[in-house]
């Protein structure tokens, strides 16, 4: 494959719409710090551009590499998570490690370990077993390990994202409907059951998510806040640099996880609108794409990084509307933080790796 | 493996892929759809919650509890203190106001990187405090140059004092600003940085109930946020008044008493004593913590208070009257901004001032554990009130030899003059009778061994070895030498001030294992105390020979007797060897206690009880390395329970 045709094949459009997602995060970042580029907009930009420099690198490394080393991917995330856990005991926290002055979270790139080691899983079975359950069991371990690890940090959002992004593969994969359904009914039927379990402070969070006015320092605190300030921005926003509740700082995370919000401030229905509407086309590319290439593990991994992608948009836009509880979950390529932006531009770097090195299925 | 097979898999996938993109899309919808209903549908009603006005919530710390001895004197209240704040809002440059401030008050770094960091993250009308506890000259400086700083106000806010200043340190303890730690361990102290948490002391161990609830306000502010009203949605409710069975009165007589022993106050203005000062770093550690008094010894050397603990304990309801331990420290240094000079020198002062010795110094209870050996030799029979052993001044077992500290030996003696003059050689003897478990299981009765559940945080629970402990602790099989050791308060045997209180409490009352409290407020009825189980007639012997030690024409104690008026006193001296003498030694003469350096002297314990008709007060003095238990801590222990009883009566 000659570098020119790999240029050709590239998925230039997929790149496009994440440098408007980029761009958009670097104006709100702008806003939010009262029109500065100190302390996260410029940062935003640099790291940005690491980034896309990095989808360029992976899209080279050839697709069947990255399947081969799938497995050693998993382990090496599970050791780390593992890792944390000892590390970070003394703590409490065991979310973050340090690299040379960057602290990064790895519960993220587990994400992708996960969706990697379970296409090349089931790119490996034979045809006749997709119709056995036992064939779906390791699948579940290959989720469930890692789900654990990052609930212990402890961190509720991201373990089930991971989970989520893992089971729409197990999904994908075929599994038959009637465990589809099986499996839905007993989730459902063990809520009870669970909530019986939870801890006092963890049915607090639930009921101050079903009725966030009763908790009006803390978590509905935020989401209060973040419907005052979605709401009065309107159908085309107070104008950037306008938005009084983020510019007052009424709003909290307005850099982080409520960036959505401050952007709904200031641009309004039509400017999340936009953004949701960026978002789902390229998770619809990268479906579309899934249906060109040909090998199986290219096929199921674009599916799960478009439904990890989809996850982290869903989560982050459902938890600020007030639709789902605050788990804490960032908003990639435009909310501030290093790890998620990395994880999804290592998800587009992969998946221009799929394209770039179709082949046949041997 | 069929071709079709192949290709109906790849089918099923791209089946579900696009079941997946619909639900893509049913989700997305349903987000647009709730951003609808927010910013379009709603958005009137919301728009008015922004522009109108908006409420602002502010937590409101709680008046803290106070602290009072058994007489309502304070030991720990709350005192208004002023508060320097900017409110960035009105602020044009954060950081040149903040320059221009530290011209005017002292500001560290990291106060300014703090200031800086906050107002990034709350509401910009809300006032951030930049210094705490102003001085009055500070005040005054503001109060002119203020008015030229848009933005800054003052706020007064309630800072812990203790008026007591040194007397209740280790009673009280203190409180000082919250910690990281504990916001990660409870996270409503977040909402409050400005409350501080008791971290020793009584302030530590009823936190909960000192501290109180915080109360809500809800500020009016308009679109620009600027306040207009204030309204109270939750009062804050005060913490709980906490009485003490403290008396301050004895508590002054005992750190006096204890502190100055048979030393002679000077004058510190003297030129002599400023120049030993210069030249002694003990001394000027002493004089760093602002602690005063420097004494002249025997020898006429200069030198700093003494150290150890005294309890003073009733012993009915078992009320901590008195609880002395030193050196002290004040407990105010914490209450503001500890200062790292301050801090330094208290941890670096040699003597630590802020280790609680009477419940955390531990100490080798010496001759004062006699009794309890006594006690367990008549419940196991093998002594009656009258067996008699003769003492040549040492006694040998195997190749070991254990001296008397009497050279020449007391002769015949039995369990109340052994008692009277403290005797080793008896207890040797009984001790080996006795042996090591019956031993230990006495002393736990008598509250050795174990934390007495004093409601002070940090309480040592003391070593009353064992076979079993031994093997635990050591890896190696208990030696008859080692019981015989113990036989005398050495060796292993350890214990707190306070536990040596409790067991004279324990003896002295005869019926109840009397527990100590500090707290009026849930003083248990004298009833509700466990029977203490020891028979009434081997306690009667063991009393009869602490009277002896006062009274008795050879007691260890007699010099130091308790005023007859006041219903007189038995007691018990201990001085325990902080060195091993050797052999050579022994021989050369032992050299006297004010010879040797400081921390090679003995420590001088004196536990003791009056009135000995109706016990009503214990007592236990450890004057560290203070010499000899007779000369050095009987008369510190006479000192304070003639005040004790003078005072408090015996009614």
């Amino acid at each position: 494959m000659t570098m020119w045709r790999a240029l050709l094949r590239m998925p230039w459009h997929l790149l496009l719409l994440a440098a408007i997602l980029v761009t958009v995060g670097a104006m709100a970042l702008y806003s939010a710090s009262q029109g500065s580029w100190q302390p996260w907009a410029g940062r935003h930009i640099v790291r940005a551009a690491v980034g896309l420099a990095m989808v360029l690198v992976v899209a080279f490394v050839d697709i069947n590499l990255i399947r081969r080393m799938s497995y050693a991917f998993l382990v090496l995330a599970v050791m780390v998570l593992a890792a944390l856990m000892v590390v970070g005991s003394g703590t409490g926290v065991a979310r973050w490690i340090s690299i040379g002055g960057m602290n990064l979270q790895p519960s993220e790139p587990a994400k992708i370990a996960v969706i990697l080691a379970l296409a090349r899983y089931f790119d490996s079975q034979p045809l006749d077993r997709f119709q056995s359950i036992i064939t779906y069991l390791p699948a579940l371990a290959m989720i469930a390990l890692p789900f654990l690890l990052v609930l212990k940090q402890p961190d509720l959002g991201t373990a089930l994202m991971l989970a989520l992004g893992g089971l729409s593969i197990i999904f994908a994969a075929g599994l038959p409907w009637r465990y589809v359904i099986g499996s839905i009914v007993v989730v459902v039927a063990s809520v009870p059951v669970l909530w019986s379990q939870l801890h006092a402070y963890q049915k607090a969070r639930v009921m101050t998510f079903l009725n966030p006015e009763a908790d009006i320092l803390g978590a509905g605190y935020q989401i209060t806040q973040s419907k005052i300030a979605l709401g009065s921005g309107g159908f085309f926003g107070k104008g950037f640099l306008m938005g009084s509740q983020s510019q007052l700082n009424y709003l909290p995370e307005k850099q982080t996880d409520f960036v959505f919000t401050m952007i709904g401030e200031e641009f309004g229905f039509a400017g999340n609108l936009f953004i949701l509407m960026v978002y789902l086309t390229i998770c619809l590319f990268i479906l579309r794409i899934s249906y060109r290439v040909k090998s199986r593990f290219s096929r199921l991994t674009c599916i799960g990084i478009a439904m990890m992608l989809f996850f982290y948009m869903f989560v982050n836009v459902g938890m600020v509307t007030g639709l789902l509880p605050v788990v804490g979950a960032p908003l990639p390529l435009i909310s501030y933080g290093g790890t998620a932006m990395l994880t999804v531009f290592l998800g587009l770097g992969i998946v221009a790796s799929a394209i770039i090195h179709d082949r046949r299925e041997q | 493996m069929s071709k079709k097979g192949k290709k109906d898999l790849r089918r099923a996938i791209s089946r579900r892929g696009l079941l997946l993109a619909g639900g893509q899309l049913a989700l997305t919808g349903l987000l647009a759809g709730r951003l609808y209903q927010l910013q379009v549908a709603q958005s009137s009603r919301y728009k008015g919650l922004s522009d109108r006005n908006q409420f602002d919530m502010r937590v409101v710390s709680p008046r803290r509890g106070r602290l009072y001895d058994r007489n309502m004197r304070l030991l720990a209240g709350n005192a208004e203190s002023f508060q320097l704040r900017v409110t960035p809002l009105f602020v044009d440059d954060l950081e040149r106001t903040l320059a221009s401030l530290l011209t005017i008050v002292d500001l560290t770094p990291e106060q300014i990187t703090n200031v800086l960091d906050t107002a990034k993250k709350v509401p910009s009308f809300q006032d951030i405090v930049v210094r705490d506890d102003l001085s009055q000259r500070e005040l005054a400086r503001l109060a002119v140059r203020s008015a030229l700083l848009s933005g800054v106000s003052f706020g007064r806010s309630l800072r812990r004092i203790y008026p007591q200043g040194i007397l209740g340190c280790h009673v009280t303890g203190y409180v000082s600003p919250v910690t990281r730690n504990e916001i990660e361990a409870d996270q409503t102290l977040r909402a409050l940085p400005d409350l501080g948490t008791g971290k020793i002391g009584v302030e530590f161990t009823h936190e909960q109930r000192l501290r109180g609830v915080p109360g809500r306000e809800r500020i009016e502010v308009n679109a620009k946020g600027q306040p207009i009203r204030v309204f109270q949605d939750v009062a804050a409710s005060a913490g709980q008044d906490l009485r003490l069975s403290l008396d301050m009165g004895i508590q002054l007589h005992a750190a006096d008493a204890l502190r100055q022993g048979r030393l002679t106050p000077v004058k510190l203005g003297s030129s002599e004593v400023q120049k030993a000062i210069a030249e002694n770093a003990e001394l000027r550690a002493h004089i760093a913590v602002g602690d005063e008094m420097i004494l002249r010894d025997e020898k006429k050397r200069l030198v700093p208070p003494e150290s150890g603990a005294a309890v003073v304990i009733d012993v009915e309801t078992g009320g901590i009257v008195s609880l002395v331990s030193a050196p002290m420290f004040d407990p105010n240094l914490f209450t503001g901004r500890l200062l790292t000079r301050d801090w330094q020198r208290l941890n670096n002062h040699p003597r630590t001032p802020l280790l609680n010795r009477a419940i955390s110094g531990l100490y080798a209870p010496g001759s004062t554990f006699k009794m309890v050996v006594g006690l367990a030799a008549l419940e196991a029979g093998v002594i009656s009130q009258k067996t008699r052993f003769s003492c040549p001044g040492h006694m040998e077992l195997g190749n070991a030899k254990f001296h008397c500290w009497r050279k020449d030996g007391h002769g015949a003696v039995n369990l109340v003059s052994a008692l009277e003059q403290s005797c080793d050689v008896f207890f040797y003897e009984i001790a080996l009778k006795t042996g090591i478990k019956k031993i230990k299981d006495m002393a736990r009765r008598l509250g050795l061994g174990d934390s007495t559940g004093l409601d002070l945080h940090g309480e040592k629970s003391g070593i009353v070895p064992s076979h079993e402990w031994k093997l635990a602790h050591h890896g190696k099989v208990w030696t008859p030498g080692e019981t015989v050791v113990a036989g005398i308060g050495q060796g292993y045997v350890l214990a707190t001030p306070l536990q040596l209180a409790v067991m004279t409490a324990r003896i002295a009352n005869g019926r109840k294992a009397v527990t100590p409290r500090l707290l009026t407020n849930d003083m248990t009825s004298p009833d509700d105390f466990a029977p203490l189980d020891i028979a009434p007639a081997a306690l009667d012997v063991v009393r009869q020979g602490m009277v002896k030690v006062m009274y008795g024409g050879l007691g260890t104690a007699r010099t130091h007797k308790l005023a007859d008026t006041l219903g007189g006193m038995a007691g018990k001296t201990g001085t325990v060897q902080v060195k091993r003498i050797t052999k050579a030694q022994r021989e050369e003469g032992i050299i006297s206690n004010i010879d040797r350096p400081w921390a090679e002297r003995d420590h001088a314990l004196f536990v003791a009880y009056a009135p000995i008709k109706k016990p009503r007060y214990a007592i236990a003095v450890v004057v560290e390395h203070g010499g000899s238990g007779s000369a050095a801590a009987a008369p510190v222990a006479r000192d304070i329970m003639a005040k004790t009883i003078k005072t408090l009566g015996v009614a």
